[in-house]
């Protein structure tokens, strides 16, 4: 395993990719052997086969107005039902296609709408066991029933000052009932509108990274409720780690990668007992 | 024993595997009294198993809101493994032959380093001039820039998720405070200074959008204009020039576009728009605007298709001395310079590529008339090169700036927000 200032083995990029450089999500499909990365400039999700390299093209794309998708920016594979997860971040919305989709596609169930509380949603998985989808909203996380469709209620909330869980908490992974969450707690101000300045401020925003609350990984039970603190956490100057967003799992070895915006960088914990 | 294995046992590992041991004593005690009793509750079971047939509630248990005092396992434990650059990668570059100073955004270490325009490294890393960085700098993944020779200020653009434009004077040193900072949309990426206007234009990848304001403008003030809509041809732009001689703007897309842009919304701030867009990815492409444009108006022309070779443009030098535009290839290691007045699919007129120019994902490219050089920021080799300015081929440059020693790997990273783990591979799959 890389370690240290390392190389990449390969790359995927080029125009043929139909990569955009802004890819907040991925995930990989081990049945298949495939990639999903999401393109959320172009309001796509891109499937690539597991051993694509360099100015591969994909060999699915998901694109176009039936799927719904605007900007999208994080996609969960659901190995057990063989379904993508797609979270769309500007319309607050989460779509779910089935694993080989293609095209310009509708969803198969969609999740829109007040009642659904989706604000700022980066982070999602399914816990077969519950059969839940956990989602990291914008400073919480949320639990809809797995087949939930339309403007639904969630089910439960892990949300409040004992769960650490800050401003736009990043991806998130679900494994055996357990939600592994990359609790960035960076302060992100967008004073925008697109491109028009929105009403009420007057100063810029600071610096999103100097919140002097860091970001940690922390893992919950998919069935604990309100205001809970995490059962296992990584976070310290030791750690490394100062706001991490990017999380995935290795439980056959026992290991989390998490990447760090601030340290531009990629971490490898072992932590068995996690698991 | 390996630094890291000694820390390893002596601090974050220990803690974190004595404090499981002895919470799985206890309840294994409280297991036994339980089935003495007559059984345990299905999630109350132990062990972590590989069979995969435990309860999938075992471990944890369950908790509810007023239960939030249980010390949680883990805690401050040392990375087994990490991948990060100790060294500068450049992401932007900006000569400015005047003041005898070239500058480079920083995206890895989140710094803006200068440097003496005539300095060369041979086999060493080059001195910088000065190298801005810390907390105070609002620096960030910093992208785009442009050294003002005129007012001896850089500025520089925050790309994601600062949201601001960092201005600093050239005598910036350390942990400084910007000269001035000014909010802007997210996703910025490109900047260019018009004179003639006395205005800047920043590109902004998620909106589709080339944004302007006041050259010294600062803290919370609004575009005077913007180039945005479905006309403009505009699709994820990223380098841009302003060519003051002939009043023109040129804008490098990726090509992304986001359909209908009906979304009017702040993209990681949403604003529940749920109209649906019908995104696509056209060919990338340069499109030139007058230096006057507003609104959603058709480019005065284009460079798109096969034979021009576009593939990630990226940063954009023009040349109105020789009326020529050069683009910063990332997609295929090269720069290509095109007639500025080229249009349609045009094939460039020369291009920088192969293995003797060191051209290693470029992220800009700036031209010197004064001195008849090209400038090239590579992503992937902690270095800028200097070219002939009509160099072509597969030529090497005439002199090179290094962050690190030659040959050390760079993992390529800007800004990872997300991470997969490829099981089949054993390989960690990090976008940018």
């Amino acid at each position: 395993m890389a370690n240290g200032t390392a190389a990449p083995e390969r790359v995927i990029s080029g125009a043929a990719t139909k990569l955009s450089r802004t890819v907040h999500g991925i995930a990989y499909d081990a049945e298949h052997d495939e990639i999903y990365a999401p393109n959320p400039l172009a309001d796509a999700v891109l499937v690539f086969r597991g051993a694509a390299n360099g100015n591969e093209p994909p060999i699915r794309v998901i694109q176009g107005p039936n799927t719904r998708l605007v900007v999208p920016h994080a996609v969960s594979f659901d190995p057990e039902h063989r379904e993508l997860l797609v979270a769309s971040l500007s319309n607050r919305t989460i779509a779910v296609f089935p694993w080989n989709a293609s095209g310009n596609v509708s969803p198969v169930r969609y999740i829109s709408g007040p009642k659904t509380r989706l604000g700022h949603v980066v982070g999602l998985g399914v816990d077969s066991a519950s059969n839940l989808l956990a989602v990291a909203n914008s400073e919480e996380i949320l639990m809809f029933n797995r087949t939930d469709n339309g403007d639904v209620e969630p089910v439960a909330q892990i949300k409040g000052p004992h769960t650490g869980i800050g401003d736009e908490p990043w991806e998130l992974q679900v494994y055996k009932s357990r939600i592994f969450l990359a609790t960035s707690n960076h302060l992100h101000t967008n004073l925008y509108s697109g491109v028009t300045l929105k009403d009420g401020y007057t100063k810029p925003p600071e610096d999103p990274w100097l919140n002097p609350e860091l970001g940690f990984i922390g893992v919950w039970n998919i069935r604990d409720r309100g205001d809970v603190p995490p059962h296992a956490i990584i976070k310290g100057p030791f750690s490394q780690i100062l706001h991490p967003t990017g999380l995935a799992l290795n439980p056959k070895d026992g290991e989390i990668y998490v990447t760090d915006s601030i340290r531009n960088g990629l971490f490898t914990f072992l932590v068995p007992d996690f698991f | 024993m390996p630094y890291y294995a000694s820390r390893l046992l002596c601090r974050g590992y220990k803690v974190y595997w004595l404090k499981p041991m002895i919470a799985r004593l206890k309840h294994r005690r409280l297991l036994w009294l339980l089935l003495l009793a007559g059984g345990v509750p299905a999630w109350f079971q132990f062990g972590r198993g590989t069979s995969g047939q435990e309860s999938a509630l075992d471990w944890f248990g369950v908790a509810n809101a007023q239960e939030s005092d249980v010390t949680p396992m883990g805690g401050d434990i040392i990375p087994l493994r990490q991948v990060t650059d100790p060294y500068p990668v450049f992401n932007g570059i900006a000569v400015d032959p005047v003041n005898n100073l070239v500058a480079m955004t920083d995206v890895n270490r989140k710094s803006i380093v200068s440097y003496d325009r005539s300095a060369s490294a041979g086999a060493r890393i080059t001195p910088p001039r000065r190298q801005v960085f810390g907390p105070l700098t609002n620096i960030g993944f910093v992208a785009g820039i442009y050294a003002d020779s005129e007012h001896k200020e850089i500025l520089a653009v925050n790309n994601d998720i600062e949201d601001t434009m960092v201005v600093l004077r050239y005598d910036a040193q350390g942990n400084a405070s910007p000269a001035r900072i000014l909010s802007i949309p997210h996703q910025a990426w490109g900047i260019a200074l018009s004179r003639s206007h006395d205005q800047i234009a920043i590109t902004v990848e998620l909106q589709q959008a080339v944004v302007f304001y006041k050259r010294d403008a600062q803290s919370v003030t609004p575009p005077l204009r913007n180039i945005r809509g479905p006309n403009t041809g505009l699709a994820d732009p990223h380098g841009i020039v302003w060519d003051d001689a002939h009043n023109e703007i040129a804008v490098a897309n990726h090509g992304n576009f986001r359909g209908l842009v009906r979304d009017t919304g702040a993209g990681c701030a949403p604003t529940g728009t749920a109209d649906p867009e019908g995104g696509a990815v056209l060919p990338p492409s340069i499109t030139f605007y007058s230096g006057d444009a507003h609104g959603d108006q058709k480019p005065l022309r284009s460079i798109q298709g096969i034979r021009s070779q576009l593939d990630f443009p990226m940063g954009l030098g023009v040349d109105a001395d020789h009326n020529e535009l050069a683009v910063a290839n990332n997609g295929d290691n090269s720069v290509l310079v095109f007639s500025r007045t080229a249009s349609g699919d045009a094939a460039p007129i020369r291009v920088i590529r192969g293995d003797k120019t060191g051209i290693n994902r470029p992220m800009g490219v700036a031209i010197d008339i004064m001195h008849n050089e090209l400038w090239v920021s590579n992503f992937m080799d902690h270095t800028a090169l200097v070219f002939e300015r009509s160099d072509k081929g597969n030529v090497a440059p005439k002199r090179v700036i290094r962050t690190a020693p030659p040959g050390t790997p760079t993992p390529g990273f800007g800004n990872p927000q997300t991470v997969a783990y490829d099981s089949t591979r054993d390989q960690i799959l990090v976008p940018n």
